[in-house]
Order: structure tokens, then C-alpha cells, then sequence
């Protein structure tokens, strides 16, 4: 069976660009989030294997969502998504439990070797 | 065991350790008190001799432990071998020499009696006067193990890696689930910081083995090496941060990249071909066949990417030998030594770097004596740095010295019939387009040192082969910047297609600013020249048709416009058609005499026929 994911990020752009590289590597999208609440509503309805966040985000931002998550889930597989410069921020995020993080742009092979490690 | 298989890692390595031994030297000049460049040197010399001995070199073996003799005695006392520095410069020379001869065989021939000799006299007057005095950190001992069994692990980071910082922690995250981990060093919150060179250390306390322990971390991604153990393997972790890479033949990846150019060529036409079909799973496939290439380019180019140290690291020693050898003070200054460049183009750098040196040091900085009555420092200060954007690289030769002497070069080149009669104001991007002109050079020019290898000439069109441009900045007794402008990587660029006549020729994207319609009644004079008026700004114009010498029906009605830009100038390529964009396959160039300097390279297209590839730079 197919690994879901919950792809999160508050641009369309980014979250059909995220779903495209990784329904063509055979995972199931089940959800997407626009903000850092929905993420986390969504993480708890959909349970899904692995979720990619991005870092800055309309009400409630990636890093706050990851807390949330993690607090009903320490073992959520967090992906974080972010974009050059935001080193503290990823920082952060994985000592709030983030498992790995990927750097725009993105290439499709960067994000699917981070993939497998989060779910390896 | 089979020591062939070894010889290339030991070629490249041990050229890192002697580039090492001559920077060490660079700096104990510098300082001659200082402990630090001495122990560098010791470190980097006994290093050398081990990987030496391994190949079973004696006779180099010899020297280097005869010389690190001699070092384990200064290390107490550096001052006292000031005098012996140029003996130490002397044997570091030889030795790079030597492994040369020694892996085509000829270790047994090396003869270095004349120089042990000469380290045989230092040895005796160099006696120890005291206690060692090794900063902390150089050769201490290994921290004790902790209670429980702590161990030291370090870990580096892949150097190409993006936020090494993020990586490290995850990579201590990934530690913690085996057990205890403190005395995490850097701090923690250098982590945060764009500048960590992905280099760390922390105490794990745990009951896996060591196996696993590397295991679990490589599991954090881009992990170059994980390794256990005191901090005495210092110098083996030192060398492992410059060479965090694997080495692959060149060739092997030339050879790839060619290949991945050539499947470029022909997605291209792939495309073409799916775009005029209407069966919807060829384009499908062609498209991702589209991305798959897309995404193998990018991991080929980034393989090639080489750090510009590589090319850089000799240059101390060319300015210091020159300084010498011109009875100049120089100081002499590298930054952004860990720029990327395409492997490809950083090689063909070296020979137009140095010439720019030269340049700077025989023409640019002035004597000691001339500069203290101009009221500068007696020491001059030459500068190499390199940064990057995107997709460009720009490399900067800087001094202080007095400038380009316009007073002499002007009435020279006017004289050359290379500038108007009566020229007085000339402005620096016309200075260099004279002093660039094939064999020009004035009589103080041509000295023993400028004078020798490549001419200013020679240096433009290198940097122009390489899809690059040069700019001058230059003002009367404050110096002179070069300033290099260098694609990131060659090979393969997205360039506009344009048609004259019959032919088609490619210009790259990266010299483009937009495309415009030609309107003849925008024409207007600039300065004698053809311009175009483009939103209230005049841009001189260039008639490719005109320029190339191309006869035949002029096409009827109105033609396009290709808005050129490259450091700021502008101009307007005049062409009969534009018949789109494609990804080309820079092809190496050696212009025939007499083709016009307007071309950069070639390249064959998705349809196999041939096309030059126009050099904006050239034309505006």
C-alpha cells in the first residue's frame, strides 16, 4: 500500500509542485493545508504517514503546527519545506520534532531522497 | 597489495598536504614568531610522509621526515628558524616535484642529498630552548573518556550540502535516540548560522557499537564522514574538511556530461516532435523524459562543481615570488575561496588569473618608497575574491596600487590608430577594449615578468570562450579592479535562436533583456552611431545582417529586435527572425583567423544543424 501525505504550504504553486513530485514517485496525497492550523486539524483527522510543512504560513506558522503535532504525536514524520536563508527557523522546527527538511527550489530527486529518509 | 589503485588518491592528497606546507610557510613568513603556522606545517609535512611511506617512497619518506625533524625542534622556537624558511619553501617544491617522478617510477632517481644536507647544518644550530609550546587544541590529548564510556564522535557534513547547521542537528537528533549525547561542539547555536562549515563533534554515551552509531547518522542525510575517537586524527579531519568529496577520474565525468548533452540535444527534438503529434501518451512521455533530463543536468553540473580554492590555493606563492623577484611589499588577500564553479571552467582560469596578478603586482603596485611618498601604506595589498549569484560568478583581481596609466596609453593607442585622434576622456571600458586589442602593449609592458605568457588579449578571449566578460575599474593612485564575470557552468545553456539569411545562430538567455519589434521610426543617431529609441532610452543598434556580411533578400516588413545586456550596456541585435528557444550544448571554439569576434562558440541543434553561438558581451 502506498504511503499518504498531507502536504502543506499557504501557495497553490508550491502544494501542486509538492503533490506532483511525489504522487509520480507512487505516494497517495490524501490532504493539503493552506495554514498552520489546518495542518494540524488535518494531520489529526487524516493520520497520514508523512507531511510536508512549510515554514512560514498564514495563521499559525509550519513551526507551531509541528509542536501541535508532535505533542499527540511524537513520531509524526514531519518534512519541513523552506527556502534559503531560514536555517534558524529550520533549526527550530526539527528541535520541535520536525525528522528532515528539503530547500527551495526543489528538485524532485532532493525531495524524494528526504522522503525516504523520513519514512526509512 | 595492488599500490596503483592507490596512486591517484595519493597524487591529489598529497598535492593538498605540500599546497598546505607552502601556505603554512606563507604565513610563518608573515609571522615569524607565531606557533601556529609551524605546527600547520609539521602536521601537514608528517601527514605527507605517511601517505609516502604507504606508496613505499623512501627517498621521498626521507625527506619529509628528515624535514619534520627539524620542525618538531621549531615548534618550541619558530623565530629561531626564520632563516630557514626558504630552505623550507625550497624542499616543499622538491618534494611536489618528486612525487610527480616518483609515480612514473622514478623514486629510486630522486636525489635529495644537497637539501637533507642542508637540514642536517639547520638541525645542529637549531637546538631545543625549551618546553613545547603548542596552542591548545594544535596536538592535545585526547579528552578522557567520560564515565559509562562516553565516546568522541565527529561528524562532517557533505561539503555542497544546503544548511549544513539544520543538518547537524538533525544528525544529533538521530544520535539522541541512541543514547546520551553532550559536550556538543561548536555551540549548538553556530548551527544557526549560515557560515558553519559542517564540521562537529559531541561525547555520545551509549551501548551500540560503532557500526550502528555511524549508521543511525548517516540516516540524517548529506553525512560526508563520521568518525570516532580522540582528537589526535586532527590533521586527517583537517584535510577531510577541504576534501570532502569523492574523487572521480574527470574524464569519467566529462565523459557524462557529454553524454547528458547529448540526451538534451535530443529531448529537444523529442519535444519538438511530441508537440506536433496528437498522441497525448507521447507527450506525456516526452514530458517526462523532459523533467527526468532536466533533473539529471542539474545533478551532473552540480557534480562538476569545484571549489575555487583549487585553483586559487597556488596563488599566494606566484604573488610572493613576484613581490620578491620586483622588489615590491605585498600583501596579498583571498576571499570566497569556497565559491562553486563548474570543474570545467575553473580550469581554464589559472593561466588569465595569473596574468592579472602579474599585472598587479609589476604595473599596479608601486615601491615601497614611491608609495610611502604618495602617503600610502609601504606594504601594497592585492586582493582575489569570488562569489556567486544564481548563475553567475564573479572573480575580482584587486589593488591599491596607482592605476592604469591613461597619460601613456592614450597617445599609444591613438598613435595605433585604436582610438580618434584627440581622444582625451577615456572611459574604463574603452581603456581595456585598446588594452585588450591583439598585441598591444606599451614598452613598459612587455618587462621579464608581464611579458611572459598571455597577453591582456589573450586574457579577454579566454574569459570569453567560457561564456564570461571583463570589466575594469580603474582611477589614478588608487588602484585598479579587475572584475570577471563567468558563467556558473558551461556545457549547456538556454539560448534564443535567431535566423539571418539562411543561417540560424543561438545567443544565450543569460546576455538577453527582452525582445522588442524593430521600428524603423525609432531609429536615431547615437554619438555617429545607429541607435534605437526603447522607452526614452537610446541603445545603440547592431545590424547583424550587416555585421556578418550576410547578402541576399532582406526579409519584407518588419523585423524583431533582441535587447542584448551584459554588465550594464546595452544593445540592440538587429536579426531577420526569432524561430525560438532550445537548450544548446556549448561546443568548444577555436575561432578560424578572420571570423569576426562576435562568436563565443558553437553548437548543433535539435535538428542536427550546426549554429554559431553569439557573444553578447562582444556586441554591446
Amino acid at each position: 500500500m502506498s504511503h499518504t501525505v498531507l502536504v502543506c504550504d499557504d501557495a497553490i504553486f508550491m502544494r501542486t509542485m509538492i503533490s506532483d513530485i511525489l504522487a509520480q514517485a507512487g505516494f497517495e496525497v490524501v490532504g493539503e493545508a493552506e495554514t498552520g492550523r489546518e495542518a494540524v486539524e488535518k494531520y489529526r483527522q487524516l493520520k497520514p504517514d508523512l507531511v510536508t510543512m512549510d515554514i512560514v504560513m498564514p495563521d499559525m506558522g509550519g513551526i507551531e503546527a509541528v509542536r501541535e503535532i508532535c505533542k499527540d504525536d511524537a513520531d509524526a514524520r514531519i518534512l519541513m519545506c523552506s527556502a534559503m536563508g531560514q536555517q534558524a527557523l529550520v533549526v527550530e522546527a526539527i528541535q520541535a520534532g520536525a525528522k528532515d527538511f528539503v530547500v527551495k527550489p526543489f528538485q524532485p530527486s532532493r525531495v524524494l531522497e528526504a522522503v525516504q529518509r523520513v519514512l526509512g | 597489495m595492488d599500490l596503483s589503485r592507490y596512486a591517484a588518491l595519493f597524487l591529489t592528497e598529497s598535492r593538498e598536504q605540500l599546497s598546505a606546507c607552502g601556505q603554512a610557510l606563507l604565513d610563518w613568513e608573515r609571522t615569524p614568531g607565531a606557533v601556529e603556522p609551524v605546527v600547520s606545517l609539521f602536521r601537514a609535512m608528517h601527514t605527507f610522509k605517511g601517505m609516502a611511506a604507504a606508496m613505499g617512497y623512501s627517498n621521498l619518506t626521507e625527506l619529509a621526515h628528515r624535514t619534520e625533524s627539524v620542525l618538531d625542534l621549531l615548534r618550541s622556537d619558530p623565530a629561531a628558524g626564520r632563516e630557514l624558511i626558504d630552505l623550507f619553501f625550497r624542499i616543499t617544491d622538491a618534494l611536489e616535484q618528486g612525487v610527480g617522478r616518483a609515480m612514473e617510477g622514478g623514486d629510486a632517481k630522486l636525489d635529495f642529498a644537497p637539501l637533507l644536507a642542508e637540514l642536517d647544518q639547520a638541525s645542529v644550530s637549531t637546538t631545543p630552548t625549551g618546553s613545547w609550546a603548542i596552542p591548545a587544541g594544535a596536538a592535545e590529548p585526547s579528552p578522557a573518556p567520560a564515565a559509562g564510556g562516553a565516546r568522541e564522535v565527529r561528524v562532517t557534513i557533505r561539503s555542497g550540502a544546503a544548511m549544513k547547521g539544520a543538518r547537524a542537528m538533525l544528525a544529533i537528533r538521530r544520535a539522541e535516540s541512541l543514547g546520551s549525547v553532550s559536550a556538543v561542539r561548536p555551540q549548538p547555536t553556530t548551527f544557526e548560522q549560515d557560515d558553519f562549515d559542517g564540521r562537529f563533534s559531541f561525547m555520545l554515551q551509549s551501548p551500540a557499537d560503532e557500526n550502528e552509531i555511524a549508521t543511525a547518522l548517516r540516516a540524517a542525510g548529506e553525512v560526508a564522514e563520521v568518525a570516532f575517537g580522540s582528537a589526535a586524527a586532527e590533521p586527517a579531519a583537517e584535510a577531510a574538511g577541504r576534501g570532502r568529496q569523492i574523487r572521480i577520474d574527470l574524464r569519467r565525468l566529462d565523459a557524462l556530461m557529454n553524454q547528458v548533452g547529448e540526451l538534451v540535444v535530443a529531448k529537444g527534438r523529442l519535444a519538438e516532435l511530441a508537440e506536433a503529434s496528437d498522441s497525448p501518451e507521447l507527450k506525456a512521455v516526452a514530458a517526462r523524459i523532459g523533467r527526468v533530463t532536466g533533473d539529471l543536468h542539474g545533478e551532473v553540473v552540480q557534480a562538476r562543481m569545484t571549489p575555487v580554492w583549487q585553483v586559487f590555493d597556488r596563488f599566494p606563492r606566484v604573488v610572493r615570488d613576484l613581490a620578491r623577484q620586483l622588489g615590491r611589499r605585498v600583501r596579498f588577500e583571498v576571499e570566497g575561496e569556497e565559491t562553486q564553479l563548474d570543474r570545467a571552467i575553473l580550469d581554464d582560469l589559472g593561466e588569465p588569473l595569473i596574468h592579472l596578478l602579474r599585472n598587479a603586482v609589476d604595473h599596479g603596485i608601486e615601491r615601497p618608497a614611491a608609495r610611502k611618498k604618495a602617503g600610502k601604506p609601504e606594504e601594497g595589498l592585492i586582493r582575489i575574491s569570488a562569489s556567486s549569484d544564481r548563475t553567475t560568478v564573479l572573480i575580482r583581481v584587486i589593488d591599491d596600487g596607482k592605476g592604469i596609466d591613461r597619460k601613456r596609453i592614450v597617445p599609444e593607442a591613438i598613435a595605433a590608430g585604436l582610438l580618434p585622434a584627440g581622444s582625451t576622456e577615456v572611459p574604463d571600458d574603452v581603456l581595456l577594449r585598446v588594452l585588450s586589442q591583439p598585441g598591444f602593449s606599451t614598452a613598459e609592458k612587455v618587462t621579464d615578468v608581464s611579458g611572459r605568457g598571455m597577453g591582456m588579449d589573450a586574457v579577454v578571449s579566454k574569459v570569453r570562450t567560457l561564456g564570461g566578460s571583463v570589466e575594469v575599474q580603474t582611477a589614478p593612485g588608487s588602484g585598479t579592479t579587475f572584475t570577471l564575470r563567468l558563467p556558473m557552468t558551461l556545457a549547456i545553456v538556454r539560448a534564443l535562436l535567431a535566423r539571418v539569411g539562411e543561417e540560424r545562430y543561438a545567443i544565450p538567455l543569460a546576455g538577453i533583456a527582452e525582445t522588442v519589434e524593430f521600428l524603423p521610426d525609432r531609429v536615431a543617431a547615437l554619438e555617429g552611431r545607429e541607435a534605437y529609441v526603447l522607452r526614452e532610452t537610446l541603445v545603440p543598434t547592431v545590424r547583424l545582417r550587416d555585421r556578418l556580411g550576410v547578402t541576399g533578400a532582406r526579409p519584407a516588413g518588419r523585423v524583431p529586435a533582441v535587447i542584448l545586456e551584459v554588465g550594464g550596456r546595452r544593445a540592440a541585435l538587429v536579426v531577420d527572425a526569432l524561430v525560438g528557444q532550445q537548450e544548446i550544448v556549448v561546443e568548444p571554439f577555436d575561432a578560424p583567423k578572420g571570423t569576426l569576434p562576435v562568436f563565443s562558440g558553437a553548437t548543433i541543434l535539435g535538428d542536427g544543424a550546426p549554429a554559431l553561438i553569439v557573444d553578447p558581451a562582444a556586441l554591446v
